[in-house]
């Protein structure tokens, strides 16, 4: 049984991973509906708050979103809140993966048991007993800065100087 | 100031200027006074000399922290996912302003959404938190924030003050100048990490993480958003959950966050490196990996 699921949950992720590109979210402000994803760019229509949309992708700060009319375009990245993974099924992210795991592992049927064995809360950290032998095998899976390097020009990445961001203690909520 | 320094005379960094000022002194032969030269290499010596105590010390304090934190959740059995996690996370770290510590990441086996810095340069990241991001960009946002937490000694001055570091006895001082593991130090190390690490940093220590977190990501070639997507994702998940009841009780609500860092951002003009690269084919594949073998 339990290796049924397990070949089910790898079909379900080989074949899903491509599709789980989509979220549900809600506008939380009233907000400008770009046609591109500048601030400068035109506004095709000025949604109100509590507007539903489906996410498409993110580029930088910006969603790009379709509306329930069809009608697509560019919202900033704040403007909006997601749905909750838990009440919507979110394929976004890969929650419904793990979502699949958990339940698969627990043998539950489809109902989520993320509250399961292997959760850790306050109580574990403050009775934790260390584990010394865990922390000297980590250094079988240490790179090195070559690696790091070279794995980073795999995907075309480039170091460069950019200085931290001034700090806004003030507005904060 | 390391413990070392306090209670050894000949250690302290003073009395060894003061010393060794004389001996150059000493040394100079035309006796017209100090010999500035000399003394300017004095002074660098005693910066290399005082500096790798401070080292050995917060070593020390990691070590003790991540073994009482991979008692919690042990680092899971998937080698292809642990080396994906610390060549990110250090390309990462590389361009922070602590690059040459010898960092550590681990992904550990726990399906609670979180993520734990620990001084030294050992980060952790719960199997469930990587299951809830959608990008290589995210993953670096979420690792920047926690090796910034290492970089700024958050934790490593919280630690020190909570196990009263500077009260260990001549004994424990004997120890780390022989580079020994002190039981000692462990033990109080141990105790005062149970106690912060189910607590929480201060307010200010987390919004300072994201702050540099966002830039280390950017600087390091990825799209800075990712962290603001991890931290939105945060935002929609069930807080009575109990995945995320650890993470809801050791940090500021991810709304209040998102907002302070969006602000930031902005007045950082940090939109110029929204186009940097997202990696979601590579991560999504190394995600399929985890979930084909999850490691426990």
């Amino acid at each position: 049984m339990r290796r049924w699921g397990l070949i089910l949950l790898i079909l379900l992720v080989t074949l899903g991973v491509h599709a789980a590109s989509q979220s549900s979210a809600q506008t939380i402000m009233d907000t400008p509906l770009n046609n591109a994803p500048y601030s400068d760019a035109g506004t095709i229509v000025t949604l109100p708050a509590s507007t539903s949309i489906t996410i498409l992708s993110r580029q930088g700060g910006w969603y790009h979103v379709r509306l329930d009319s069809g009608q697509d375009g560019w919202l900033r990245m704040t403007s909006i809140r997601l749905n909750s993974s838990s009440t919507s099924g979110s394929t976004w992210g890969l929650g419904w993966v793990f979502q699949l795991f958990e339940s698969g592992r627990s043998g539950a049927t489809g109902t989520t048991a993320t509250t399961g064995v292997r959760g850790l809360n306050t109580g574990n950290i403050a009775n934790a007993k260390p584990d010394a032998q865990a922390v000297n095998r980590l250094r079988a899976w240490t790179a090195t800065p070559e690696e790091a390097r070279a794995f980073a020009q795999q995907l075309g990445l480039k170091a460069q100087p950019i200085p931290y961001l001034p700090e806004m203690r003030g507005n904060q909520p | 100031m390391s413990v070392r320094a306090k209670l050894n005379v000949v250690a302290h960094p003073l009395a060894l200027v003061l010393l060794l000022a004389l001996t150059a002194c000493v040394a100079n032969p035309a006796g017209g006074g100090i010999d500035m030269g000399a003394l300017f290499n004095t002074l660098k010596t005693v910066k290399q000399a005082v500096r790798p105590a401070d080292l050995q010390e917060e070593e020390q304090i990691g070590y003790a922290t991540a073994a009482t934190l991979l008692g919690a959740a042990r680092p899971i059995n998937n080698p292809a996912i642990q080396r994906y996690v610390n060549r990110v996370g250090l390309w990462v770290a590389l361009q922070s302003g602590r690059p040459d510590l010898p960092w550590h990441f681990a992904v550990v086996n726990s399906n609670s959404i979180d993520a734990f810095a620990v001084p030294g340069g050992y980060v952790f990241i719960t199997r469930g938190l990587l299951l809830h991001m959608r990008s290589e960009a995210e993953l670096a946002g979420a690792l920047g924030h926690e090796i910034s937490h290492v970089v700024l000694k958050q934790q490593l001055k919280a630690l020190q003050h909570a196990a009263q570091l500077d009260l260990l006895g001549q004994a424990v001082q004997y120890e780390l100048q022989q580079q020994n593991r002190s039981t000692e130090l462990f033990n109080r190390v141990t105790n005062a990490t149970r106690v912060l690490y189910s607590r929480g940093l201060d307010k200010q220590d987390e919004f300072a993480a994201d702050r540099m977190g966002v830039v280390l990501a950017a600087r390091a070639g990825y799209d800075p958003y990712g962290l603001v997507a991890v931290l939105q994702t945060l935002e929609s998940m069930d807080p009575k959950s109990g995945s995320m009841q650890l993470l809801l009780a050791t940090h500021p609500a991810p709304a209040a966050r998102i907002a302070l860092l969006s602000v930031e951002m902005h007045a950082g003009h940090m939109n110029r490196y929204g186009h940097q690269a997202e990696g979601r084919r590579r991560y999504l594949q190394m995600m399929k990996q985890l979930v084909q073998s999850p490691g426990t």
